[in-house]
């Protein structure tokens, strides 16, 4: 067992709206160990997005944590911390890593100051320390010509070489845990294998320990030691990447698994998605929220929400999980 | 319907209906005019009553001189509740006559324009081609001239009768409500309806009236609305300069700059009209704030 | 280059359209200014003689020709009245108009970036919605009141400054600034509610997006992310306003200074209304369509300035 950088225990959000309480997360925990990756994977509006926000302490004004939430980095307790309390711990000890690096850099700041604002204030390094150490970043992520690149503006970027900025940013002070959401998604899909390699070598470089967050198993497949499936604001199946794959219990992660692009399909064609969609989340359904859209859906789905069952670190919730003879 | 979510949720998670929660939910739902609003409307509503009846109250005519009571301070004398002025005409008489050559202008400044921008957008956004060229050139030019110096010429030009002060103040309003128009237009020429009356057979005139001038009409009203104390100031800045209507007829903004010689020893002659036309805008302004928010809820619940 | 091109030729055609509407406007006037320089005991023989003088009795394009080449040439004519320059005048008491603006202009920003920084930061909070109210109060304030209520509280009763007046320069900055204070407040304290409307609408939103949520997750304060990150690309839109609204405050100063007495190109302007002096007021209005085209060029320059993206854009193409 290696040490504990990141605890969450039963995180709830919610945000006011016109219409009523939205709960986005509901009673989510989980942890994670020092140079490991967590894939965490849902659908868009799975809650995985206010998931990861929570952790950070990023979310709207119009956000309501649950009195018995807890999120723990490095055993100390954010939740309870103030928003002042929270800025030495932010970018130092955990940093986040956007979808789009288009709308994550601030188009009228050099790629530069971006970076030695944050070396500045957490290493408290000086001018002329903290660009030195800029350039050396960048180099290390892969940006060709540093030195060049460290005087530009984000818009004279490629996306790819954006996101790398963006990644060389969040892992400037060494943090502990790094969430990636979604950081491929806005990119060429030729880029996007390297952006993956890139931030598991970071993981490994600087032994943190990192939340990927995406809609899409195949990134999971080789790069993560832990899955964690979301659907409406809960984790609906977690275990490690090799259990979920070949013992999936839940119908909902083996539809996730059926809409992975193949390389030998045609291109464009329509993927395996699944029909329907998420509930609301405002006034949800009593039973198995997934039990609208389920192939297996039984009576009991719609009236019972099943419980999280645990069998030997695989965790899954459903009344009648594939792959076995009797109900749970 | 809102106590059935807010139970559904307090049902099933019961540990998070905090107090926090609760406000933070009346805030979402909130979305009701301010009672504040009252106050505004009761004050427009009361000068203009006191406008529109001024000749019935029984005030002293106000450019009749009272060679006894020169600055009267308000309170001072029965006769004259506001005081008089520098040349002891009764305050309050000349503050009422006054409203009615600002709201005069206040109403009819943005109708005209409106009026005359209404046409242009329309034939504009209807027709296309050289039309919208055309009126495209006009209204940049006119925008491009300074608004005061238009004012200024127009007053030399044609003198300082009310009418023409509505009509030169009028023509600054035409640019922005013939883009308004038009832009409306281009975006109801193409609808279903129009197209139908088209293929019945509807002239374009008929098109233009009956299907889509009411269309068009409602971001023209708001328009009227928020330009209404816009005029009220401008004109208010024209008589100031002595170019608004001319002397002895009374006007706000003239009775602000004849008390500026005497602010020393008879403050109340500038400071009067000067409460008098602020509260008067402020209270426009809020009216027309409210207004415009309101239809803007609407029309987002009708999306 | 070719954007420069465009721009050049939309600033000529709006200056020939300003000019040519006032020339042909002025020259409409009833009872021309031959009348007035006759006296009211002339003879139309002697009104006749000075409208040759002058050249009036020519046609009106022929005029505007004579006019339009004379201002290319530095020659803006002569004032019927004083006989004066009209170039010379312009140049001469502009400095005057032009301080005036720029200190209300910067008195309006100062006022109008905090406050919109704070509203912006929580909107709808209590901050906000006192400055929001504040602001109505002020916008429904037009300078020629809060002008004579200045006056009246900070010259009569507190007497801290003086009520009328201009002191040059040369006389020092204090001299020079003190009666400049108060005029200037009462142009800012208008202009300053539509810039921080457009400040705190611009901020709120650029609020919301993923590199303020990034400068947060780099544990910047809320102080540097308002001011470091968010404010830049918060003000375009204020800078298009503050352009546009030079065109307000040469409006706003024509009153300004006739309720201040500040001898700038306001007063000289509306001077020459009274006094029918056409070739003044043609002079002035030319002038005031020059600096708010000169205005809006330089928000053109701040643009490229605030946004990198305009910057490199410019640079490539010229």
């Amino acid at each position: 067992m290696g040490e504990i950088v990141l605890d969450v225990v039963n995180q709830r959000t919610a945000f006011a709206t016109g219409r009523g309480m939205l709960t986005a997360v509901s009673g989510v925990s989980l942890s994670l160990e020092r140079g490991k990756t967590l894939g965490l994977v849902g659908e868009s509006g799975s809650g995985k997005s206010v998931l990861a926000r929570s952790i950070m302490g990023l979310l709207p004004r119009a956000a309501v944590t649950g009195p018995g939430s807890r999120v723990l980095l490095n055993g100390r307790e954010l939740t309870r911390l103030s928003e002042r309390e929270l800025r030495p711990i932010r970018g130092a000890e955990m940093s986040v890593v956007f979808q789009d690096p288009m709308t994550s850099l601030n188009p009228t700041l050099t790629i530069g100051k971006q970076l030695t604002e944050t070396l500045r204030f957490h290493k408290r390094l000086s001018k002329a320390g903290a660009r030195q150490r800029a350039v050396e970043l960048l180099r290390s992520v892969g940006l060709p010509q540093p030195e060049i690149r460290v005087d530009q503006y984000p818009h004279q970027l490629s996306g790819g070489m954006r996101q790398r900025a963006a990644i060389a940013i969040a892992i400037c002070c060494d943090p502990d845990l790094l969430i990636a959401d979604e950081p491929t998604t806005a990119l060429d899909v030729t880029v996007q294998a390297e952006i993956l390699d890139l931030l598991q070598r970071m993981v490994r470089e600087h032994n943190m320990a990192m939340i990927l967050i995406t809609h899409d198993m195949g990134v999971v497949a080789g790069r993560c030691d832990d899955v964690a499936v979301m659907y409406a604001g809960r984790i609906v199946e977690q275990g490690p990447v090799r259990e979920i794959f070949h013992r999936t219990r839940m119908p909902y992660t083996a539809a996730l698994l059926s809409s992975i692009p193949r390389i030998s399909d045609p291109a464009h064609r329509r993927l395996d998605a699944i029909g329907g969609r998420p509930p609301d989340l405002i006034d949800p359904p009593p039973g198995c929220a997934f039990a609208p859209r389920c192939k297996h859906v039984s009576d009991r789905c719609h009236r019972v929400r099943p419980e999280p069952v645990t069998e030997a670190g695989h965790m899954y919730a459903c009344h009648y999980p594939l792959g076995m003879k009797e109900p749970a | 319907m809102a106590d059935l979510t807010s139970q559904g949720t307090a049902g099933k998670t019961p540990d998070t209906t905090d107090a926090h929660e609760a406000a933070l939910l009346a805030y979402a739902r909130k979305k009701k005019l301010s009672p504040f609003l009252y106050l505004p409307v009761a004050w427009l509503v009361f000068v203009i009553l006191l406008a529109v009846f001024a000749p019935w109250l029984g005030l002293w005519p106000a450019d009749e001189i009272d060679w006894v009571a020169l600055r009267v301070p308000p309170g001072a004398n029965e006769a004259h509740p506001l005081g008089t002025d520098h040349l002891g005409r009764d305050m309050l008489s000349r503050l009422i006559y006054g409203a009615r050559v600002s709201l005069t202008v206040g109403f009819a400044a943005p109708a005209i324009g409106v009026g005359f921008g209404m046409v242009l957008g329309m034939a504009a956004g209807y027709w296309r081609g050289w039309i919208d060229e055309v009126v495209g050139i006009a209204i940049d030019s006119w925008l491009a001239i300074p608004g005061l110096v238009i004012l200024l010429l127009f007053a030399l030009v044609f003198g300082g009768s009310l009418f023409m002060v509505c009509f030169s103040l009028g023509l600054l309003f035409i640019p922005t409500a013939a883009r308004i128009t038009r832009a409306a237009t281009m975006k109801f020429a193409n609808r279903e309806f129009v197209l139908a009356a088209r293929a019945l057979g509807a002239s374009d005139l008929r098109i233009l009236v009956r299907e889509i001038l009411p269309n068009v009409i409602w971001p023209l009203i708001a328009f009227i609305l928020i330009d209404i104390p816009i005029a009220i100031v401008i004109e208010g800045a024209l008589s100031f300069l002595g170019l608004s209507v001319k002397a002895p007829t009374p006007s706000w903004g003239g009775i602000i700059a004849e008390g500026r010689e005497y602010l020393e020893t008879a403050p109340w002659i500038s400071l009067i009209p000067t409460a008098v036309m602020f509260t008067t805008v402020l209270s426009f302004n809020l009216v027309g704030d409210a207004i415009r928010r309101r239809m803007a809820d609407v029309r987002e619940s009708q999306v | 280059m070719r954007y420069l091109l465009r721009r050049v030729q939309r600033l000529a055609i709006v200056l020939a359209a300003v000019t040519l509407v006032t020339f042909l406007l002025v020259n409409v006037l009833p009872g021309d200014v031959a009348y007035e320089m006759a006296g009211i005991n002339s003879s139309e023989e002697e009104v006749q003689e000075i409208r040759e003088d002058l050249g009036l009795n020519r046609p009106v394009l022929v005029r505007y020709w004579d006019w339009v080449t004379g201002v290319f040439t530095g020659d803006w004519g002569q004032s019927f009245v004083n006989k004066e320059d009209v170039w010379e005048t312009i140049v001469h008491r502009f400095p005057v108009s032009f301080e005036l603006m720029l200190l209300a202009q910067l008195m309006a920003l100062a006022m109008a970036v905090p406050a919109g920084m704070i509203c912006a930061f929580r909107p709808d909070s209590t901050a906000d919605k006192i400055i929001g109210g504040i602001a109505f109060a002020s916008v429904s304030m037009p300078s020629f009141m809060s002008g004579i209520l200045l006056i009246y509280f900070f010259s009569l009763n507190l007497g801290w400054l003086p009520a009328t007046g201009y002191e040059p320069l040369s006389e020092g900055l204090w001299a020079n600034l003190k009666p400049m204070l108060l005029p200037a407040l009462s142009l800012a304290l208008v202009e300053w509610t539509i810039l921080m409307r457009t400040l705190r609408a611009e901020m709120i939103s650029v609020l919301q997006e993923d590199y303020i949520s990034l400068a947060r997750a780099k544990g910047m304060s809320n102080f540097r992310i308002l001011l470091g990150h968010a404010l830049r690309p918060s003000s375009f839109t204020m800078l298009t306003i503050l352009g546009l609204q030079v065109a307000r405050l040469l409006g706003g100063t024509v009153i300004i200074e006739q309720i201040f007495g500040i001898p700038g190109i306001g007063r000289l302007l509306i001077h020459a209304v009274f006094t029918r002096d056409y070739i003044v007021i043609q002079g002035c209005v030319t002038f005031f369509a020059l600096v708010f085209v000169a205005a809006n060029f330089l928000v053109d320059v701040a643009y490229a300035w605030l946004d990198p993206r305009v910057r490199n854009e410019r640079l490539s193409h010229g």
